[in-house]
């Protein structure tokens, strides 16, 4: 056997030397570990033992309120909601009853609650949310009986309250939970899964300026989530939501939905001038209010499946034939263009042949001999249809129609613009394989067969017609005001959309024809305000079904007037099915009686003597009540 | 007389040890201080008792002459392998393990105590067989010394505690003389054996790809040809080496049957432990395998130790040990949060008073009068330094959680009148090592 540590076997000197030797190592090792945990990467471990003890809790914000024009008292304001939360891990033992009598004040079925405590609860000291909206005396009642909901909490969570709940609604629009599209839409603009916006409306357009941003605020908590020490460090107060002034009246709003009453249908009022839009009516409208209540879900339902689409905002997002308000745009063309003298007539004869088919016109039994004028007045469709046809041509009145700014969104601040549609010849061939014929001319000239329009596009159209051959984009928005001070951040300047190029003298002599058509043509009967001298034209379009029109009236007023700034310019249609509907023109009357004579809807109507007026309530709906 | 006791009495040792568990005492209290400020737990007062009592032990551990016991160590050995067996049937369950005696509250760890009778055990054996201590037959008898109570306590089950058996025996064996090639025979034999119980698991979890040799050591088809490999080399050079007695016959035999046995226990142990348990000892190596799991010990005693940095949060301002992210502070994790109050500083303190404590018991090995009390401190200091390094180890994420106290300073009776009788072992031996 080879033996060698004979150093060893004598000397237990040696050994304890080797003995020492690796203790000593271990604790060098050790000394060097730990110099490098706590001094090298102390940093990191500091912020690590920072980071597994600090909770970030969200500071909330209000979102901005809305104002009318005046400024006065919002039409959109937080009101003071409560949410009632748990804090599992301070349950009793048996949950039980709590949890039925909870579920009896909340008015909640017992699952709902169940399925919202964490499983392992004993330990959760994060606050659960149970239910929302929930009213003053529901928490009243929880505060009066607070022994008996132990880790039952409440705080406050404001949510939006609708003042005016009528037509506005559809500029307005509502506030609701994101949904999983819209955080991939928006993720990149600070939204998360817990954020409300704006769904439809002002308050989706603004929802920037309205949304304000949460503050965040760092809670030191121990391993099972308890917080400690009072309050955290605030690491970024929260920002509030800007409010918003738009250039709305709401007084106007408001005569012009009584006027419009309880009839399918909408009503533009705007300036020219600027562009701003002092009333947007949409008739069926809801109640946004609903919508933060418990019956949300039942309340939508109901009215997705209306066959009336209250949802749908008929000034933007709804367009039809324009019918005899065309003839508008016809005449600028037919004098702009001279290609037809405007002292010329047309004889009607109530009828006129094209090829094989025989058009008539709305007065069957003629007109008789018409120049452009009269043509306008009487709204007579032989002289269109003869002019348009045979010395226009339909080039040009496509070109014009696009001129008067149809065909294309006016730029208006509120989602879901509808476009229209401007037919062409090319058109035509590419969509319906089927060539541009006579007929087609003979429609397009009087407003009828494919031709789409907006009411807004309308009055954006009439805005020209006063406005030098120039028109604004339309907006809402006045200013952004800080929701503190109250001081302007943004306002909002007219911006110019179209320049239509047409001659002063074209546009003059338009306004005078315009203004014969209320007192010589067909509106002389209902047009009784004398509080303003109005120029305007009528319109009764086919729907294509047989009792079914579309009821229109544009009108502007003052005539005459060299103040741009004073100008109103007032679109009504409706669509109507009967005679009690047939009434464009007869709200346009009040609109402009109540705006210029300034009174409101009853007074207008007072003044202006029209008794059947007075209960402007569907007689059907007025049977039932 | 009275004079060469005045002479002989270890003042550093002494000293150092009340530091120490009086800095324990300041401890258990700031963990008993919950993050309101509040105090939660009564840990603290018990532990004063145990050290007033721990101190008392010491004392009288001192004034009994130790070489009485190189004779009577056998009884209390039986004793305690009695007690040990004992407590398999009779003990109470705490954390898993049956390794309470006692009624209610009030109750010993045997296996702590088993220590200081094992290493009596050990050291009079060996003294005894000073003449035969390099034979292979002495340190084999001293093996199965160990090797009792470590099984009995293995089956508890506790595997921190009875692994503390191994230092105690291969020190004390270096210490007494035994050959230096039959421990070394055991140190790698075991350290292989390790390895190949680790390896397989610790593929299985980082997944990088592996090379050829530790696919020799996962597939069972290769496995056991490579066992039969070693067997077969090992027989051969044993009959080789007694038909030749050439030296390097005797070196391949030594070092074939080292990776044949190492291989052999490496797959028992695979089969009988399962993965998980595997995992929970090894999971120190990459503590984010399973952070909410084994790894959260360890992720956040490291981040308590670090984030004390150079000077410490101060006492009682530990946010890691106050929010209670860091377990078992009292016990298994007292060190993690002296370092985190205390920082660099008073953690490198903590090294140099059982630094002081070590390197006074290895010059009492060198001073002690005869071969048991040699033998005595070589065990005492094995014990203090291997709960050392592996409670701090562990503390710094470079152990595998064994579970282990940290002597003088961590919560409990047991461990620290142990390691006080051990304190009191190695006064005694510097006290009497004149011969008169």
């Amino acid at each position: 056997m080879p033996d060698r540590e004979f150093s060893l076997k004598e000397s237990l000197k040696a050994r304890m030397i080797i003995l020492s030797a690796v203790i000593f190592l271990v604790f060098l090792v050790y000394s060097f570990h730990l110099y490098s945990l706590q001094v090298t990467q102390g940093g990191v471990y500091r912020k690590r033992a920072r980071d597994v003890a600090r909770r970030e809790q969200v500071i909330p914000t209000q979102r901005g309120e809305i104002y009318d024009r005046n400024y006065d008292s919002p039409l959109v304001m937080n009101v003071d909601s409560f949410a009632v939360e748990i804090i599992p891990a301070f349950l009793p033992e048996k949950i039980d009853t709590l949890v039925s009598d909870l579920a009896g004040v909340l008015n909640l079925e017992i699952s709902d609650i169940k399925d919202r405590i964490p499983s392992r609860y004993k330990n959760y000291y994060k606050a659960v949310e149970i239910k929302d909206n929930v009213g003053f005396d529901d928490i009243l009642y929880l505060a009066e009986h607070k022994e008996n909901f132990p880790g039952v909490s409440w705080r406050s969570k404001p949510i939006r309250s609708y003042t005016e709940t009528g037509s506005i609604s559809h500029v307005l629009g509502y506030v609701g939970d994101i949904t999983r599209e819209e955080i991939q839409v928006l993720y990149n603009k600070g939204y998360d899964s817990n954020s409300e916006l704006g769904k439809t409306g002002l308050e989706k357009q603004y929802d920037i300026y309205l949304r304000g941003k949460e503050g965040i605020r760092y809670n030191t908590v121990d391993v099972r989530g308890r917080q400690i020490g009072d309050i955290g460090y605030v690491e970024k107060p929260p920002v509030l939501g800007k409010n918003l002034v738009l250039t709305i009246d709401r007084h106007i709003q408001e005569l012009s939905e009584k006027a419009l009453g309880e009839r399918m249908g909408s009503v533009v009022v705007m300036r020219p001038g600027t562009g701003e839009i002092l009333a947007l009516v949409s008739y069926p409208s809801f109640d946004p209010n609903i919508f933060y209540t418990d019956q949300s879900s039942s309340y939508y339902k109901k009215l997705s499946l209306d066959s009336e689409y209250p949802f749908l905002n008929r000034t933007i997002q709804s367009a039809y034939a324009p019918a005899s308000v065309f003839k508008i745009i016809m005449s600028a063309a037919i004098m702009e263009e001279e290609v037809f003298p405007e002292w010329e007539t047309v004889d009607c004869r109530g009828k006129m042949w094209l090829g094989d088919r025989l058009f008539h016109c709305h007065k069957k039994t003629g007109h008789g001999k018409l120049n452009l004028q009269e043509a306008l007045a009487e709204s007579c469709d032989i002289y269109f249809w003869t002019v348009g046809r045979e010395y226009l041509g339909i080039d040009k009145i496509v070109e014009y129609t696009r001129r008067f700014g149809f065909g294309e969104k006016t730029g208006i601040d509120l989602p879901g613009e509808a476009r229209g549609l401007v037919p062409t010849p090319s058109w035509k061939e590419s969509t319906f394989h089927t060539p541009w014929v006579g007929g087609d001319t003979f429609n397009m000239s009087i407003g009828q067969g494919s031709l789409q329009v907006t009411p807004l596009q309308v009055a954006n159209a009439v805005s020209m017609v006063v406005n030098n051959g120039i028109n604004y984009v339309p907006h809402l928005l006045k200013q952004v005001r800080d929701p503190v001070t109250g001081e302007v951040i943004d306002e909002v300047k007219p911006q110019v959309l179209h320049n239509s190029l047409i001659r002063k003298d074209t546009l003059s002599k338009l306004q005078h024809n315009m203004r014969e058509v209320i007192t010589k043509g067909t509106a002389r009967v209902i047009m009784t305000t004398d509080a303003v001298d109005i120029a305007g034209k009528t319109g009764t379009g086919e729907v294509g079904y047989k009792d079914r029109w579309t009821s229109w009236f544009a009108a502007y007023g003052p005539y005459g007037s060299e103040n741009i700034d004073e100008q109103v310019v007032v679109v009504v249609m409706v669509e109507a099915e009967n005679e009690w509907e047939w009434w464009a023109g007869k709200a346009t009357n009040v609109i402009f009686q109540g705006i210029f004579a300034d009174q409101n809807y009853e007074e207008a109507v007072e003044d202006l003597n029209l008794w059947y007026l007075r209960n402007n309530k569907h007689p059907v709906s007025e049977r039932t009540e | 007389m009275k004079t060469k006791y005045n002479k002989g009495f270890d003042f550093y040792i002494l000293l150092s040890v009340l530091s120490l568990v009086i800095i324990g005492i300041f401890f258990i209290y700031s963990s008993c201080v919950a993050s309101d400020g509040s105090v939660v737990s009564n840990e603290y007062i018990k532990q004063i008792i145990w050290v007033i009592l721990g101190v008392a032990v010491l004392v009288s551990v001192i004034v009994y002459d130790y070489k009485k016991l190189q004779d009577n160590s056998v009884y209390l050995y039986v004793f305690f392998i009695f007690l040990l067996v004992v407590t398999l049937f009779a003990g109470n369950k705490v954390n898993g393990a049956r390794s309470w005696l006692g009624i209610m509250d009030f109750g010993i760890q045997p296996s702590e105590f088993a220590k200081i009778a094992t290493i009596l055990m050990l050291s009079a054996f060996f003294a005894n067989n000073k003449k035969d201590i390099r034979s292979l037959r002495t340190f084999t008898a001293g093996s199965l010394i160990t090797l009792i109570p470590m099984m009995l306590i293995l089956v508890q089950p506790d595997m921190g505690t009875s692994l503390v058996y191994i230092p105690i025996f291969l020190i004390t064996a270096f210490i007494a003389g035994s050959s230096v090639r039959h421990i070394m025979y055991l140190l790698l034999s075991g350290s292989l054996l390790i390895i190949l119980v680790v390896v397989p698991v610790w593929k299985d979890f980082a997944s990088e790809n592996t090379g050829k040799i530790i696919s020799a050591v996962t597939e069972n088809n290769l496995y056991k040809f490579i066992v039969l490999a070693f067997i077969a080399a090992a027989i051969i050079s044993l009959i080789g080496y007694y038909a030749a007695k050439k030296g390097y016959y005797y070196w391949i035999m030594y070092s074939s049957s080292i990776i044949s046995i190492a291989m052999i226990g490496g797959f028992l142990v695979r089969n009988v432990l399962k993965t998980y348990q595997i995992m929970r000892l090894i999971v120190f190596l990459d503590p984010n395998i399973d952070p909410k799991g084994a790894g959260w010990n360890i992720i956040q005693s490291i981040t308590a130790v670090g984030s004390g940095g150079v000077w410490g949060k101060g006492f009682l301002n530990g946010t890691q040990s106050h929010y209670r992210y860091l377990p078992q502070q009292t016990t298994d994790f007292i060190f993690s949060i002296i370092a985190e109050e205390l920082g660099l500083i008073g953690s490198l303190f903590i090294f140099l008073l059982f630094l002081v404590i070590i390197i006074r018991g290895i010059m009492i090995i060198g001073s002690a009068k005869d071969s048991f009390g040699s033998n005595v401190a070589a065990g005492v200091v094995a014990m203090l330094f291997f709960h050392f390094m592996v409670n701090i180890g562990m503390a710094m994420g470079i152990m595998p959680i064994t579970g282990i106290p940290l002597l003088f300073l961590s919560y409990g009776g047991s461990s620290l009148w142990t390691a006080m009788i051990g304190t009191g072992l190695l006064i005694n031996v510097y006290l009497r090592r004149y011969r008169y």
